[in-house]
């Protein structure tokens, strides 16, 4: 990937606990243009959304301290997050139950099973949501 | 009998006064008798004769008054061992007697009905308190302003509370009902009842319900009653069938699998990383050798992936849990898609895909992630049991009914004809070959349920030693237009791998 795409400049915050995975998106999107932060704890990952710097948020529904639905559910709360900017898309390889699934389609810009698409393919599958 | 009472009461009046007249004539004129004696005797005669008369004009007259009397008393209960009037010895008005006896027993009959009736209704509800207090299953009943106005005792032990705490209360108040959609819920129900309904019947599957101080929800079926302004008040009947046991049960079956796949998933995911970061790193820089183990490793990691799929799948099928959510695709861009993504796998095996695909196919109404599953597992099937043979066709085209067909087709083993029959049950595989070639018997059952689900069929045609034709169904998009056009969220995929709001799908 160049730098000239059309991505550039563009910052993610990838809330991800598992660290395999996080470097491994973080050094697929960094390539594509993005400049990512990864964080792997849902309190610490609420505390850096809150600061409204990024353009896309991916949320792991697992992580630790606070889970990803929580966090969603704080990011889109106006009195806890006035305004916030960026998408949040949810990355997760948990099947949800209705009701977390709900709550999701609800409250979230996207959705992505990890297990199904390789770090390029979520590189194009942003691509497509700045589009 | 005026008539009757007149004309005898006359004669006798009559009689006396003869009697009288022809004593006087006879005492005077034949026995010459003196006036005084005649006088003295005539009245003695006058006065016993009256007396007489008078006793028995009464007794003639008054008959029928005892008649009805004793009839009355016949009646009464305070009276019961009077007997009743024998009505045919009646000498005066025995029409008017008998029928006013009759009017009697029918009045009487009538309060005792009554009476009778009284006690019936009051057994009934006695009845029915009976039956709602001791019906084992918790039941509400509630009236237009949702107040709880009777409950079983079931009820009562079912929400932990006392009759004082749920009676007069309001529904929702002690029971917090959550239903499996948002869109149907009994509080909706209730508002459509009371709008647009005069009596209704409902009935929910795993409704959970919350109860005070309870942390875990109960599981329950839900029937529900509506009469619009029941006299009684009773307007709302419910009662709850509680399945915690079997749902919950269910639910860890299905959790087990979700943490299974979720754990799989992740190391999956990794895997498929960092392959694709070699495979990008080393392109055009390793041997052909080191490609195509490349390739393999690329291509095993996809083919676990959509194994794990399969068995949440197939868990949510026999569960009753999966959820089609279809919309407007063009096949040949779908099925394109998928083959692109098959062609590696196939070439690893050595084996090619040829894809024809009809010119001029309507849209087609699909969940694009489930049929991509259908479509794989039959090249993945096609891939396995081709043999020596190389090519795999995939066709599409209209049948004549205007639906879109699909194909695919191989030319290996082909399949047994004894048990093509059972060839889409789960675990159905054919016995001859299932110690030669890898498989679950997952993949056929899988697909006939997505299939089935898009409203389409599935079907096999096959000959031992010449390959398999695998066929279905889609149905075009504009059939199913009236019906998606009632729903709501035609953006959002539910059980997709991964959708954009607002936006077309993620293409895998």
């Amino acid at each position: 990937m160049d730098n000239s795409s059309p991505t550039s400049n563009k910052k993610i915050l990838c809330i991800e606990d598992e660290h395999f995975i996080g470097e491994l998106y973080a050094r697929a999107l960094t390539r594509a243009g993005y400049d990512v932060n990864i964080v792997i704890d849902g309190i610490e990952g609420l505390k850096e959304a809150q600061t409204d710097v990024y353009d896309i948020i991916l949320l792991d529904i697992m992580v630790p301290n606070m889970t990803g639905i929580e966090v969603l559910k704080r990011l889109r709360d106006p009195t806890q997050t006035p305004n916030l900017r960026a998408k949040i898309i949810i990355t997760t390889n948990l099947e949800q139950s209705e009701e977390g699934r709900a709550a999701i389609e609800v409250q979230a810009d996207g959705y992505v099973v990890k297990a199904e698409i390789t770090p390029k393919q979520l590189v194009e599958f942003l691509n497509q949501l700045n589009a | 009998m005026r008539r009757q009472a007149i004309t005898t009461t006359m004669v006798v009046v009559f009689m006396i006064q003869a009697l009288i007249i022809g004593g006087w004539w006879l005492g005077r004129e034949v026995y010459d008798v003196s006036p005084w004696l005649i006088l003295i005797v005539t009245c003695v005669t006058a006065t016993i004769t009256t007396t007489v008369a008078a006793f028995s004009i009464t007794d003639y007259i008054l008959e029928p008054m005892r008649y009805v009397w004793q009839a009355i008393l016949h009646v009464t209960p305070e009276h019961s061992g009077t007997a009743a009037p024998n009505l045919e010895n009646a000498k005066l008005g025995r029409e008017l007697i008998t029928s006013m006896a009759m009017q009697v027993y029918q009045f009487a009959s009538l309060e005792t009905a009554g009476a009778r009736e009284d006690a019936e209704h009051r057994n009934a509800i006695i009845q029915a308190t009976t039956i709602v207090s001791h019906l084992p299953l918790p039941l509400f009943v509630f009236n237009k302003e949702q107040l709880v106005t009777n409950v079983s005792n079931s009820a009562l032990s079912f929400c932990k509370l006392t009759s004082a705490e749920l009676l007069g209360k309001p529904l929702f108040e002690s029971l917090n009902l959550s239903f499996p959609s948002h869109k149907e819920t009994l509080e909706t129900w209730i508002h459509d009842c009371q709008n647009s309904r005069i009596t209704d019947t409902s009935y929910w599957r795993q409704v959970h319900a919350q109860l005070k101080d309870d942390n875990e929800p109960r599981q329950v079926d839900l029937a529900a009653y509506y009469n619009k302004d029941n006299p009684s008040g009773t307007e709302f009947i419910i009662t709850l069938f509680d399945r915690s046991e079997e749902y919950n049960k269910e639910d860890q079956q299905l959790d087990f699998i979700s943490i299974a796949v979720h754990e799989l998933r992740t190391p999956l995911t990794v895997l498929r990383g960092y392959i694709e970061v070699f495979e990008e790193e080393f392109r055009g820089k390793l041997s052909p050798e080191l490609t195509d183990f490349m390739r393999k490793m690329q291509s095993s990691a996809k083919t676990l992936t959509s194994f794990v799929n399969n068995i949440l799948n197939v868990a949510r099928i026999d569960q009753n849990q999966l959820v089609l959510r279809l919309e407007e695709e063009s096949w040949p861009d779908i099925l394109n898609h998928i083959i692109d993504d098959m062609r590696l796998h196939a070439l690893v095996r050595g084996k090619t895909i040829e894809c024809k695909i009809d010119d001029n196919l309507p849209n087609i109404a699909a969940d694009r992630v489930s049929i991509y599953e259908v479509v794989s597992n039959l090249i993945d099937n096609a891939i396995k049991y081709s043999g020596d043979t190389k090519e795999i066709v995939v066709h599409a085209g209209l049948t004549q009914d205007g639906f879109i067909e699909t194909t695919v087709q191989d030319f290996g083993v082909g399949i047994p004809a004894a048990i093509l029959p059972n060839l889409f049950e789960k675990f159905s595989r054919s016995h001859r070959t299932s110690t030669q070639i890898g498989g679950t018997g997952l993949g056929l059952y899988l697909s006939k349920a997505l299939v089935s689900a898009h409203g389409g069929n599935i079907w096999v045609r096959s000959k031992e030693g010449e390959g398999s034709v695998f066929g279905f169904t889609l149905q075009p998009y504009s059939q199913l237009a009236a019906e998606l056009k009632k729903g709501n969220n035609q953006d959002i995929v539910r059980q997709a791998h991964g959708w954009i709001k607002n936006h077309s799908l993620y293409r895998r």
